[in-house]
């Protein structure tokens, strides 16, 4: 009662071994995949390689851009695998906060005490939030002590409009496992919408690339929102606050819903 | 504030349904501040639904709630932080330690006095230093409660308390109600089974299919009580015993049974009138009497079983006078 956000310090103290995990995570991949770029992405081999690849596939991955040091780190990190990576601990975090922790019967005993639902919501999703800002803090530090050393050629300013993109994006996936686990109390429809919500937003920013045709895709693609407009080399851009909206949204609609549902029935 | 008279907990017509189901239909109840009630019923007869409304963890379809007082609704987090909960399915999974755990419940329930946590964690034999989701059953349902009963709330709602619990907690569970009472607080619990709640509840509430069937105090079941006597005499009395049992009143199933050679045993069932069974068979020539202790759980089993579908009005409550 005395020392301000209880539930929000508690969701730290409880997820600091998986935030440990995920952090030596992000820190294998990045130091597994920047300092190979001066080995054969800086020399035109990378570049080679990819043209021997189906343009389909490389469109898909986004790899048209990884002959320069920008789009390589972009391309491997923060477009593949550091997505992936966050999206997973996203949607496993996002999940926790609300809907596992009622489905296994511990949230009817939170709320019985002195604390407001809409409380238990805000906080829990802030530290949540705060777990994957950390990790998109751990790749700026990461990849701005790489720069030079792998010769990436990566604008400071540029890198933090890609990792609060990045960010975005991953805490969407987040947003919607705990705002559907909010509305729901479900485990299972609060995993399958956050996974659900970041494989239709690379699937559908991966069928846009395909052809000026399907690229109306990236209009409706949390991706496209994010790295639409490469902000690795060209800084910010209005729709990668577009994702902070959507956001806001699913928080405000879970809470609606949740402050005024049946819990753990 | 709140004042003293009023009960800590009342209900009319309280309804709580799930779709087509219906959990609760319309109960009315009253819980005096400083009583320990005891709400007892089978499997899925309410009492868990009850008690989450109490808490404002569900949401009535209608009728009127006030819990110390407030609307659990209106009353909200600060109405809670009078209240100690104990779920009746306690699930306690985390790896954080007992002590920590409870100092993170009490961050947000009233205010804990300091060494209260220990002190109940001493009476109730529960080492704080073990992380709770390796504790056993029994160990777990310590700790819940603990975390019920370390703010001194003025209510307290606890659902099966005494569930895993061995016999020798339970006996200073029942001494921590009676502390709670005589410091005036008011403790409301829930069994399927009588005998956990007869020995410190002094009112208690029958609940069945959503309904409450009967309402006294654990005192008056059992001076209504059905007893089983039985009496053996000589064979030469035996039909000026049976006349005698016929003649009185509250016997029933009166019946003669073989007792070995020269005696008859008589047995019967005896509703109540005690004192004036024991003065008319003093007058027989007794060769044995024996009164069974009344069986209290086999009449609430005989609440359980009332057919309930011919009565579509729950039952007035006010039958029997309660006793205080």
């Amino acid at each position: 009662m005395n020392r301000p956000l209880p539930l929000f310090r508690r969701s730290m103290l409880d997820g600091w071994r998986g935030l440990l995990g995920w952090t030596i995570g992000i820190l294998a991949a990045l130091f597994l995949y920047l300092p190979l770029y001066p080995s054969f992405g800086g020399n035109g081999q990378m570049q080679q390689i990819i043209d021997t690849l189906p343009p389909e596939l490389v469109r898909s991955l986004n790899y048209d851009q990884i002959g320069s040091g920008p789009g390589y780190a972009q391309a491997t990190f923060y477009g593949l695998i550091g997505f992936v990576l966050l999206t997973i601990a996203a949607v496993g975090w996002g999940t926790e906060a609300i809907a596992n922790d009622e489905e296994n019967g511990q949230l009817e005993l939170t709320l019985a005490h002195g604390v407001l639902r809409g409380q238990v919501l805000a906080e829990r999703s802030a530290a949540v939030l705060v777990k994957l800002a950390w990790l998109a803090i751990v790749s700026v530090v990461v990849v701005m002590a790489l720069n030079e050393p792998a010769e990436l050629g990566i604008e400071f300013g540029n890198l933090v409009a890609t990792a609060v993109a990045f960010l975005g994006l991953v805490s969407l996936a987040a947003t919607a496992a705990i705002g559907v686990g909010a509305a729901t109390g479900r485990r299972t429809w609060a995993v399958s919408a956050g996974s659900g919500i970041a494989v239709v937003a690379y699937a559908l920013n991966a069928l846009g690339n395909q052809s000026d045709e399907l690229s109306w895709l990236h209009d409706w693609s949390p991706y496209s929102w994010a790295y639409g407009d490469s902000p690795i080399l060209n800084g910010w851009n209005g729709t990668i606050w577009l994702n902070y909206a959507v956001i806001a949204v699913l928080l405000l609609v879970g809470w609606l819903v949740f402050r005024r549902r049946d819990v753990a029935v | 504030m709140t004042t003293d008279t009023e009960a800590a907990v009342s209900t009319r017509g309280l309804t709580k349904r799930y779709g087509a189901t219906t959990a609760l239909h319309g109960l009315d109840l009253d819980i005096p501040r400083g009583s320990v009630f005891g709400m007892i019923g089978p499997n899925g007869a309410g009492k868990t639904t009850t008690m989450r409304l109490l808490l404002d963890i569900i949401r009535p379809t209608g009728g009127d709630l006030t819990v110390l007082g407030r609307s659990p609704r209106g009353g909200g987090a600060e109405l809670r932080r009078r209240i100690g909960y104990l779920p009746g399915e306690l699930h306690l999974g985390t790896r954080v330690k007992g002590r920590e755990f409870l100092a993170h419940y009490a961050e947000i329930s009233g205010p804990v006095r300091k060494g209260a946590v220990d002190d109940l964690a001493d009476r109730l034999g529960v080492d704080l230093g073990r992380p709770v989701r390796s504790l056993s059953k029994g160990n777990k349902q310590k700790v819940g409660l603990i975390q019920a009963f370390m703010h001194e709330p003025e209510l307290l709602v606890l659902d099966e308390p005494t569930s895993g619990l061995d016999p020798l907690v339970q006996q200073e569970f029942h001494a921590m109600l009676h502390e709670a009472k005589a410091k005036g607080q008011t403790v409301f619990l829930s069994s399927h089974v009588l005998s956990e709640v007869q020995q410190t509840a002094h009112e208690i509430a029958i609940l069945k299919q959503g309904r409450i069937v009967e309402r006294s105090t654990v005192a008056a079941l059992r001076e209504n009580a059905v007893r089983h006597v039985k009496l053996v005499v000589a064979e030469a009395d035996a039909a000026s015993a049976r006349s005698t049992l016929d003649a009185l009143p509250g016997v029933a199933d009166a019946a003669s049974v073989p007792n070995g050679p020269g005696t008859v045993a008589l047995t019967a069932t005896l509703d109540s009138h005690v004192d004036a069974f024991v003065k008319a068979v003093a007058l027989l020539d007794l060769v044995d009497l024996t009164m069974e202790e009344p069986d209290l759980e086999e009449m609430v089993l005989a609440y359980y079983g009332t057919d309930l579908s011919s009565t579509a009005e729950p039952v007035d409550a006010d039958r029997k006078p309660v006793k205080r």
